[in-house]
């Protein structure tokens, strides 16, 4: 049997993909003519997802069935039996992910003007439309220039009709604004919002788009765009003023909600899941992947408004929760010996250019550039006719395989984004898969270059490749066994789930903690936050009984981790008990990070908190809600600076616990302090829940923070322009989160780079983060609040997610050695040393090298030299150089000769 | 000056509340997008309706009450059905003058508006005949608001004489409606304001 | 067509200001074949004056209790009038401790839920309906009209039966008898015409129906269609007053959509009270063909 997705969006293909790859056969149902869902209209994001898109149609163990719908589901878990469009399938688990669909505009956002868009619409003009030819932003009206442009937040969200959040929409947002700015610097943006529902790096963008690019974002929710005389005339209240003023733009984006998918209420129908009274799929604080009936896995969109790197994280998630449920029925890919053909000193070159869905016969002339590649020496063959990944790579294999091809050059997208793809294809064909060369004729040529130029490029680039690849030689691979085991650090929430997730799919596991006990910051609460009511300690008890009865699960607390050696699949570690002089070995294939946050940041020294006695932090106030409660007016103050970051849970606490203050003593007055809410998804509810008990909001600006003196908390209220004194009984004060102590030793010891002290994800070419849990070092997997301070439910969402991606390679009974190096790009370089000081292996030097300079089209070398770094033959492709470079100099390549490949780029 | 919290009166808020109509005032939460559809808005710059919401949930009674702008609320319902709260502000307003108006009734407060009394007279006319009786409003509420019989019949002159002229040449200030109607059941209109009313 | 008879609520200006919009409303119903049967003895709605809604709602228990007797749905022409009943309606259909109390005043409130409270703009277009109507013309009436709407035909949400923002059923009347809607006036179409200041803060007033009027002659209108009395009397009756007091000249006729309808329904337009608007409207006239 298997297992059933229904939704082909970036949740359905991840989960999709996770479960293919670790051997179970996956029927992906998707009721439209291709996959991809909503990203696919997305700028940023359209080619990030076409490798994937392309794995799902090659996969060997997916059942692609595209254009259908479920029509009826029967059975249970284990034994579900389904009807999609007429076709019957036997699965053992569902996992649903139909996603969203944009809410119906207000008719007053415009009345009717073409040049007011939403932003679904606005990401695709941002891709190509009307972006004209000249490479300008216009408007869809009269093609003129855009020169203003406004943005229009929360349109369909918290509001009657959608009483939530859509909680991506702040950061796309901020994301669009950006890519405008970034394109055409001189349009003016304005964005009209409530509050900045944005976290870590998207907070940095907010800074910077307002810092750096002067964008203006002001304070109104505006409720109508009046077209008048060619412009759009947009009221907002300027509140320090007092007043109300009027400007005109020349083009508005409406940044929609996100509302569930239309499809949704027929697919609960048949299936018999339970929906929220928000129309998502319902799930809970606790189980966030589970559906009311058994055997029914939900994720993405479907249970809830959230970006792409939630949406993933959930997806593979539900993957994993799906696995348990079945059997493993298929091989595993990829797993069988390659025996490539012979090539010697043949040199039989195949070009292959691909087009990219018209990206790049837009502006390259290509029957040009394949009559000129065609003269090439070695080259004996040219194909231009695909159009897509999947055609292309269907012509390569058959190029190898019919013309004898002994070095491939592809032509196409970037090779950060298909090149695994392209190196299948070839290795599948009998190819060895280091006899290729890829070209980027899509973001260096067609997308920088205007249509004369491109063509000349394309044609120098493939020049270029073709001389390259003479040099490329046959590297052999190798193959090593991988360890079945996992090892997970820290014992909270996160790490005993992950635990659970990859010991119930049949691995043994090494759980370790610093600490006496598991549980961690969890440990610290009472009741959470949310109408559930359950407390923490209720649920962490679930959670540590069930680790510490399961067989397969190993528990080692008041450890510390002091080294580790080997790669993804085959790891070495040594740990160390507290007070112990002998060490212990693990051996292990996988490694899953959950060294969660540290919440015991002391406010010393603000609002008088240390010398006054009525001044307290949130997670005292929330123990002494559990008590009886004598303070009459209470003031809470969020944001209180600090070390450490804002939390993701930082407003929902603090709203949860004034509310929960006001319902103990509904005749206290209760304040809080606050810069923005941000109450994201569904607990939106709980704000108003908040502010409907009688809880006063006051909104104070970052540069003029509130006081506490004498008794008296000041705060100028930016919305109500005044300052505002309060006589409080009692102030809490919600400070930021830190990471974990660990965290620094343990980046260095598995060479992943942190970001404000948590660990980074894997860095990727589109913005959305498509692999939330991967990080930089193969095999080592991040999740929970060690990534960002998250709440339970995204923590749980995501501790699976890592035990699905560690599962996934743990599959695998062997896995390949990767032989990648770094090369660096000398011209970029600028000598920082950082990759110097990173390098686990100490292969980098830095060396003084002259600059070449070019006058009239001569390269002459003249005294001046830089500083520049020398990637040396002991590089084992770890790959953290690459990702701390500040200049994004070096990358990893799959190269022996570098000194060749060096040459030959210097001589372009 | 800065707002002393201490010395308002946060029940306010709950009065508001307990008013039919009033309800839902807690709900706001300041997004400005009452005050920027409010036609009146751009006719008297110191409107706010949002501005109104918040002094009342802070407590701020006196100023709320007294506050002349709330007489200036045409009751469209822009801001009802555009507020993303379901807040109601036009029948909050409304909750708030029907306060304002007790309050002046019981001597605490002078309401800078004529717009109770003509209410006021409006209502009379009900009472009286069951219908709007457009002279009988007239006679009763110009004077009352110039403050003279004389005074107000001028006022009235001068308001009115145009107008008048034109609807009589139209024909639509004829004979019928220079009388006041009688609905026959004036008496149950009475008891309606007897009962249901506030006074 | 469902319908054939209605009670008819004609609202306190159906005597005075608005007997033009009252006459065109019977004239309009009986070509249409509809049956209008005024409430017996209605009483005033309560209008914008009477803000406590609980009197609001006991005031048109009456009129629907006397509706109901005669097991008949009201229409009513008048904008306020139909946001009072229905509201009252719904009031009293959701809530039986108010029914009880309501008795318990006098029984002639004593009203059961059993009605529907319309608007005549709902009615026709709704009810019924474009092709009734559409058979029925006779007349093409070739004007150029912004088409006002005022306040409680789309808003509040709960008693509105069209778009808040930019409601249509005026509109599709108006093209359907062959006029044209002028562009770039949709968001003047809802914002309220400054009739409930008339009284207290005339100059307000004034300003609001002023724009409106300036709006629709800029767009180049014929004339502003209306479906309510207090638009009436703010946009028509005193338009010379406003052109008086800011010093201005408008001249825009102002019509009610139920004399436009007539006209093209073939009715005699002093049967529809045309002879009484305070602007002029014979150059509408001559556009009827
Ligand atoms: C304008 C805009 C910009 C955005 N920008 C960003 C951004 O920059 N960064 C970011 O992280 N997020 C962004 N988002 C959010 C992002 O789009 C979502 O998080 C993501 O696409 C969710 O993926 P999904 O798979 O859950 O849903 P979807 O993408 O909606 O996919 C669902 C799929 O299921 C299919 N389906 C639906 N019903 C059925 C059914 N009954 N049977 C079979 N198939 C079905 C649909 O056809 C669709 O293919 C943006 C959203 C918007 C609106
Ligand atoms: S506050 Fe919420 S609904 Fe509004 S724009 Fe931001 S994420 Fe979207
Ligand atoms: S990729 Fe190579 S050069 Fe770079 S840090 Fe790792 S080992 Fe060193
Ligand atoms: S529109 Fe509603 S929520 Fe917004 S400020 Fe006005 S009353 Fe408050
Ligand atoms: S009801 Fe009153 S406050 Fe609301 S928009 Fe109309 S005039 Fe303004």
């Amino acid at each position: 049997m298997g297992i059933a997705v229904i939704g082909g969006g970036v949740a359905g293909i991840t989960a999709a993909l996770d479960l293919a790859d670790s051997g179970y056969k996956v029927h992906l149902i998707e009721k439209n003519a291709e996959l991809g869902g909503k990203m696919e209209e997305l700028a940023e994001c359209q080619m990030g997802l076409s490798p994937y898109i392309a794995k799902v149609e090659n996969h060997p163990n997916i059942n692609l069935m595209l254009s259908s719908e479920l029509e009826r589901l029967s059975g249970t878990a284990g034994d579900f039996k389904l009807s999609v469009s007429g076709n019957e399938v036997g699965v053992e688990s569902v996992v649903l992910a139909p996603g969203y669909d944009i809410p119906e505009v207000a008719k007053s956002y415009g009345y009717g003007s073409p040049d007011v868009v939403v932003s679904l619409d606005f990401e695709g003009m941002l891709k190509a439309a009307t972006v004209s030819e000249t490479g300008e932003l216009v408007r869809p009206s009269d093609g003129k220039r855009v020169k203003k442009l406004g943005f229009i937040k929360c349109v369909g969200s918290r509001c009657q009709e959608n009483e939530i959040c859509s909680t991506a929409c702040c950061a796309y947002t901020a994301k669009e604004a950006w890519e405008v700015k970034e394109r055409f610097p001189d349009i003016e943006i304005y964005i009209f919002y409530m509050d900045i529902r944005v976290f870590g790096k998207d907070e940095e963008l907010v800074a910077e788009l307002k810092d750096k690019y002067g964008v203006k974002y002001i304070r109104s929710r505006v409720p109508e765009v009046i077209p008048e005389e060619g412009a759009l005339t947009v009221k907002f209240e300027n509140l320090e003023k007092g007043t109300i003023e009027k400007l005109d733009l020349d083009m508005v984006v409406l940044a929609v909600g996100l509302l569930p998918s239309k499809t949704l209420s027929k697919l609960a129908e048949i299936t018999g899941v339970k929906t929220d009274k928000y129309g998502y799929i319902e799930t809970s604080l606790t189980s966030p992947l589970e559906t009311s009936v058994p055997g029914i896995l939900a994720c993405g969109t479907a249970t809830a408004p959230m970006k792409v790197r939630e949406s993933v994280a959930q997806a593979s998630g539900a993957a994993l929760k799906a696995a348990g449920l079945s059997q493993r029925t298929e091989p595993i890919p990829g797993q069988e010996e390659h025996k490539y053909i012979e090539v010697g000193d043949e040199l039989k070159t195949g070009v292959f250019i691909c087009g990219c869905e018209g990206e790049i016969a837009n502006s390259i002339d290509i029957p040009a550039v394949v009559e000129r590649v065609s003269e090439l020496k070695d080259v004996v063959y040219v194909n231009s006719e695909t159009n897509t990944l999947q055609e292309a790579m269907d012509a390569i294999e058959s190029g190898i395989v019919d013309q004898g091809l002994t070095r491939i050059v592809f032509a196409g997208q970037s090779p950060r984004e298909c090149e695994d793809i392209v190196r299948d294809a070839c290795a599948g064909a009998g190819l060895n898969p280091y006899l290729l060369e890829m070209v980027n004729l899509r973001e260096q040529c067609a997308w920088v270059q205007g249509p004369k130029d491109a063509t000349e490029a394309a044609v120098d680039m493939l020049k270029m490749a073709v001389e390259r690849a003479k040099y490329l030689e046959e590297i052999p691979v190798e193959r090593y066994p991988v360890i079945p085991k996992a090892l997970v650090i820290g014992g909270g929430i996160s790490g005993m789930n992950a635990a659970l997730g990859i010991a119930d799919a049949g691995y043994e596991v090494h759980l370790v903690d610093k600490g006496a006990e598991l549980g961690g910051g969890l440990r610290e609460s009472t009741e959470l936050p949310g109408p559930g009511g359950e407390q923490a300690a209720d649920v962490l008890k679930e959670l540590v009984d069930k680790v510490t009865a399961n067989e397969r699960i190993n528990v080692y607390t008041k450890v510390k981790e002091e080294k580790v050696v080997g790669r993804a699949g085959s790891f070495k570690a040594k740990i160390v008990a507290e007070g112990s002089a002998e060490d212990v070995e693990i051996e292990f294939g996988a490694c899953v990070i959950a060294t969660g946050a540290r919440r015991d940041f002391v406010p010393e020294g603000y609002f008088g908190y240390g010398k006054e006695k009525n001044v307290t932090t949130v997670s005292e106030f929330v123990k002494m809600l559990a008590g009886k409660l004598d303070a009459n007016t209470i003031a809470l103050i969020q944001d209180v600076p600090g070390e450490g970051v804002t939390a993701r849970y930082s407003s929902i606490e603090v709203v949860d616990s004034a509310l929960k203050a006001k319902e103990k003593n509904p005749d206290a007055n209760v304040f809080v302090l606050y810069q923005d809410i941000k109450t994201y998804g569904k607990w939106e509810v709980l704000y108003k829940d908040a502010r409907e008990k009688g809880v006063i909001f006051l909104r104070y600006d970052k540069e003029k923070p509130p006081k506490y003196e004498d008794g008296i908390v000041s705060v100028y209220d930016v919305i109500f322009n005044d300052e505002i004194q309060i006589k409080p009984d009692l102030v809490v004060l919600s400070t930021p989160a830190m990471p974990a102590e660990a965290n620094e030793r343990l980046s260095e010891m598995f060479r992943i780079p942190l970001k404000n002290g948590f660990f980074m994800e894997k860095p990727e070419r589109p913005k959305m983060v498509l692999t939330p849990v991967d990080t930089v070092n193969e095999g080592v997997f991040i999740c929970g609040s060690a990534v960002y301070p998250a709440m339970i439910d995204e923590c749980l969402a995501m501790s699976s997610a890592a035990a699905s991606r560690a599962c996934v390679l743990l599959a695998k009974d062997f896995l390949e050695t990767p032989a990648m190096t770094s090369v660096v790009d000398e011209e970029i370089c600028v000598g920082c040393g950082v990759c110097e000081a990173i390098c686990p292996v100490e292969a980098i030097e830095l060396t003084e090298e002259p600059v070449p300079v070019v006058t009239f089209g001569v390269t002459t070398v003249v005294g001046r030299t830089k500083k520049v770094a020398k990637v040396g033959d002991g590089c084992i492709g770890c790959g953290s150089c690459a990702s701390y470079c500040p200049s994004s100099a070096m990358s990893l390549k799959y190269f022996r000769d570098k000194q060749v490949y060096a040459q030959l780029d210097y001589a372009v | 000056m800065p707002i002393k919290t201490w010395e308002l009166d946060p029940n306010f808020k709950n009065e508001i509340m307990g008013e039919a109509g009033g309800e839902r005032l807690a709900s706001c939460f300041q997004c400005s997008t009452c005050t920027l559809g409010c036609p009146i808005t751009e006719i008297v710059p110191s409107y706010n309706p949002r501005k109104i919401i918040q002094m009342s949930l802070l407590g701020m009674r006196k100023e709320v009450l007294s506050n002349p702008d709330l007489w200036v609320c045409l009751i469209c319902q822009t801001c009802t059905a555009r507020c993303p709260q379901d807040v109601r502000i036009a029948d909050v307003l409304s909750a708030i003058r029907r306060i304002a108006e007790r309050e002046e009734e019981a001597g605490n407060l002078k309401i800078d508006s004529p717009r109770p009394l003509f209410d006021k007279a409006f209502q009379h006319q009900l009472e009286k005949y069951g219908r709007l009786y457009d002279i009988g409003l007239a006679k009763e509420y110009y004077p009352k608001k110039e403050g003279s019989f004389i005074k107000g019949m001028k006022a009235m002159m001068k308001d009115y004489k145009d107008f008048g002229m034109r609807m009589f040449k139209k024909g639509k200030m004829g004979p019928k409606a220079m009388l006041a109607p009688k609905v026959k059941g004036r008496a149950v209109i009475k008891k309606i304001f007897k009962e249901m009313g506030e006074e | 067509m469902s319908i054939n008879k209605l009670a008819y609520y004609p609202g306190c200006p159906s005597d005075g200001t608005a007997v033009d919009q009252d006459m065109s409303t019977k004239a309009v119903f009986e070509k249409l074949g509809v049956e209008l049967v005024e409430v017996e003895d209605w009483n005033c709605c309560g209008a914008a004056e009477v803000e406590d809604p609980k009197v609001v709602y006991a005031l048109n228990a009456r009129n629907l209790a006397i509706a109901e007797k005669e097991d008949l749905d009201i229409v009513t022409p008048c904008s306020i009038c139909y946001y009072n009943l229905e509201r009252s309606n719904k009031a009293l259909k959701a809530d039986e401790a108010l029914c009880t109390k309501l008795k318990g005043i006098d029984s002639s409130l004593d009203y059961g839920g059993k009605i529907k409270t319309k608007h005549v703009l709902d009615v026709f277009v709704n009810d019924i309906g474009m092709d009734e109507i559409s058979s029925k013309l006779e007349k093409k009436v070739n004007v150029k009209v912004a088409p006002y709407y005022g306040c409680y035909i789309g808003r509040p949400p709960e008693t509105a039966f069209d778009d808040p923002d930019n409601p249509v059923l005026m509109d599709k009347l108006i093209e359907l008898i062959g006029g044209e809607i002028v562009p770039n006036f949709n968001y003047m179409k809802t914002v309220c015409c400054g009739g409930p200041l008339m009284m207290t803060r005339g100059d307000i007033a004034f300003d609001m129906a002023r724009k409106i009027l300036d709006v629709a002659k800029n767009a180049g209108a014929d004339c502003i269609s209306l479906a309510c009395p207090l638009c009436g009397m703010m946009l028509d009756g005193k338009q010379a007053d406003i052109e008086k007091a800011l010093g201005i000249t408008i001249g825009m006729p102002v019509v009610y959509i139920t004399q436009l309808l007539g006209l093209a329904l073939g009715i005699e337009p002093n049967k529809l009270g045309l002879n009484k608007n305070a602007v002029d409207t014979k150059e509408i006239l001559g556009k009827v063909v």
